[in-house]
């Protein structure tokens, strides 16, 4: 087996929250992410939906280790880098970059595009500045836009525009792992597909490995090919993109696929998300003897592997 | 943009206008007139003489006019207090106190309170942080002459360091400064705190920590760079807002500047000599905003490229 792209084992993040105020303020311990594991194979786009403030964005910061993991480990093309400082991380930063929702405030409203863009080459000491300015230059036409923008501003662009500056950014240093949080939520349809159409051309061209966090199903299905379902902090389901489209098992993905919109207004239902208890009571239950693989039986739900690339949250019955 | 310059020169003008009619009618609705001290009493018929001479017994609008007419050939007439001078000598006598310890007091004020700001924003909610705070809020709302009291009191009286008053040997100017330094100070390390730490909490900024550029370069090449602007044009009114703290500091450390003439131009009923004071703070105080406005057009891109579509 080769070696994956990205690597999260165990990784989780503790915030300490301001439970009681007064003099002296207690603190809560409030586990963002707890125990996550995910693997991106080389050249593969792995999806990361579940609902607000289920903690993908702090797992997506973790992998890049702009949020410092409480525990587990991250490894980058099979080095383990969650122990690494500043100095130790540089190097590995050439390998990662991040493309936000937000491409408004993820630019410099001082700088040029074309300064904005040619930027990470000069971070990491590519070439001279003309070559940065060249390079900068032809990847602005690389995402779609003329190269009379590298002397714009961030503001004179539209959303859809920014956001190709983003990712020419980000992928100007040929890194080899792409973490996207929510890049298409801010833009309408039009603009989004064709967003997800450059995403999929990069990707190709560039052997890139991505990790697409979204809220957007509709989105994930047509461009990832494996996705991960995280439900307060953990994960509950991983499967291949179309397994989980045609067989989830999970209360919790499933309740997130019904809830995309119907195509026809005729099929919609009265929309009603289950509660944190109809969850836990919906986990499945599943007999150790039915597993292909070998599981320890349990009282909590743990990730069980139910088929080829198929893992789900369930409680193990002797 | 010369539209914009045109029609800012025409409001400057505008603004002139207005100040220096109310400011004619507030001085003249004081009671009393430039005769009526009783230190140096004068008859009724040497006081008549007096004011005819000076013009002051013709209607109030004849009098506006005169003025302003001498206004516009540059000439404010000549101060009643000391006669031997026109009021333009006085003046340009008068600056220099106020312009070196005002001046001093932004200049060396500004950077200090943007280090403190830069401090505080860095270790937020340290004891840095909240000692910046603190004296941030004390700067902005303690009044200028309590400070000031407070400054002799601490520094002159009880320590005995330094000489409370006057104008003279360099000694005599730290006291002043550090009054006058108080509001830049303070300002400056309240904006650049919160500047910083909006940025800092930008998309952007996480972005170029995942490129790998260090926490230093991030600060110093965007995050200040993106501060800077109000930074650099909130400067120039600064400056000029010492004329009016200086009312408080040169009457407190007995400094014979621009202050220490205004509030004895008041007293003395020198009309001449508290008009110019007056037009020339309205004027200064024009030219900066203006200055400044077109500073931060030109510094900012985004106002900038708008403007010359
Ligand atoms: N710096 C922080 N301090 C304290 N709590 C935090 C911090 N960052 C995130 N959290 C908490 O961690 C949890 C997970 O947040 P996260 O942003 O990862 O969710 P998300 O899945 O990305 O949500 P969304 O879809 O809304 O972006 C939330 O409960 C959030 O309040
Ligand atoms: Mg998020």
């Amino acid at each position: 087996m080769t070696v994956p792209a990205l690597e999260l084992r165990n990784v989780s993040k503790d915030y300490l929250i301001k439970a009681g105020g007064g003099l002296i303020p207690s603190y809560r311990r409030h586990a963002a992410v707890a125990g996550v594991s995910l693997t991106i194979a080389r050249n593969s786009i792995v999806g990361l939906v579940g609902e607000s403030g289920s903690g993908k964005t702090t797992t997506g910061m973790m992998a890049l280790r702009l949020v410092k993991p409480t525990s587990g480990r991250i490894l980058v093309n099979g080095v383990d880098i969650s122990q690494l400082d500043h100095k130790g991380l540089k190097p590995v930063r050439r390998q990662m970059q991040v493309v936000f929702q937000d491409s408004y405030s993820a630019l410099d409203p001082m700088m040029t595009l074309a300064q904005i863009v040619a930027e990470p080459l000069d971070i990491h000491g590519v070439g001279s500045p003309r070559e940065q300015t060249d390079e900068a230059l032809s990847w602005l036409e690389r995402v779609g836009l003329d190269r009379s923008y590298g002397g714009r501003y961030p503001h004179e662009l539209s959303g859809g525009q920014r956001q190709r500056v983003a990712i020419a950014r980000a992928l100007i240093l040929k890194p080899t792992v792409l973490i996207a949080d929510e890049p298409t939520s801010a833009l309408d349809v039009s603009v989004k597909a064709q967003i997800i159409n450059l995403l999929q051309d990069l990707q190709e061209e560039m052997d890139l490995s991505i990790l697409f966090i979204s809220h957007d199903l509709s989105v994930v299905r047509s461009l990832t090919d494996r996705v991960v379902v995280m439900y307060r902090g953990q994960v509950v389901e991983e499967a291949e993109t179309e397994a989980i489209f045609s067989d989830a098992r999970h209360p919790y993905t499933r309740a997130l696929l019904d809830a995309i919109p119907a195509a026809n207004p005729r099929d919609r239902r009265v929309r009603r998300f289950l509660s944190v208890e109809e969850i836990e009571a919906a986990t499945p239950r599943l007999a150790r003897s039915e597993l292909p693989e070998a599981a320890e039986p349990s009282q909590t739900p743990q990730l069980v592997s139910i088929g080829p690339g198929h893992r789900v949250a369930a409680i193990v019955t002797p | 943009m010369l539209l914009y310059i045109i029609r800012r020169l025409i409001s400057v003008a505008l603004t002139f206008f207005v100040v220096s009619v109310i400011i004619f009618l507030m001085m003249h609705s004081i009671p009393g007139g430039p005769f009526d001290g009783n230190d140096m009493p004068v008859s009724e018929a040497v006081r008549a003489k007096l004011m005819a001479r000076l013009g002051l017994d013709q209607p109030l609008h004849v009098q506006y006019l005169n003025y302003m007419w001498g206004v516009l050939h540059f000439d404010f007439g000549v101060p009643y207090q000391s006669p031997g001078e026109s009021v333009i000598q006085l003046l340009s006598r008068a600056w220099v106190p106020s312009l070196v310890l005002g001046g001093l007091g932004v200049i060396l004020g500004a950077p200090l309170g943007i280090l403190l700001g830069m401090a505080a924003a860095l270790n937020r909610n340290s004891i840095i942080d909240y000692f910046a705070s603190t004296f941030a809020t004390l700067g902005l709302t303690i009044p200028v002459f309590v400070i000031s009291m407070l400054l002799i009191l601490v520094f002159a009286v009880w320590l005995d360091w330094l000489p409370a008053s006057g104008w003279g040997s360099p000694d005599r100017w730290i006291l002043p400064i550090a009054a006058y330094a108080a509001i830049p100070i303070a300002t400056y390390a309240r904006y650049t705190r919160s500047a910083m730490l909006d940025c800092l909490n930008r998309p952007f900024v996480t972005v170029l920590r995942a490129k790998g550029l260090s926490e230093n370069r991030i600060i110093f090449q965007h995050v200040l760079r993106n501060a800077a602007i109000p930074m650099v044009t909130v400067f120039l009114p600064m400056f000029i807002g010492t004329a009016t703290g200086s009312i408080f500091v040169e009457t407190m450390f007995r400094v014979p500047g621009l202050g220490a003439y205004f509030v004895s131009s008041i007293e003395a009923r020198d009309y001449p000599l508290e008009m110019a004071l007056v037009l020339m703070v309205t004027l200064m105080f024009c030219l900066a905003y203006f200055l400044a406005d077109i500073a931060y057009a030109w510094l900012n891109p985004r106002i900038r490229v708008g403007g010359d579509h």
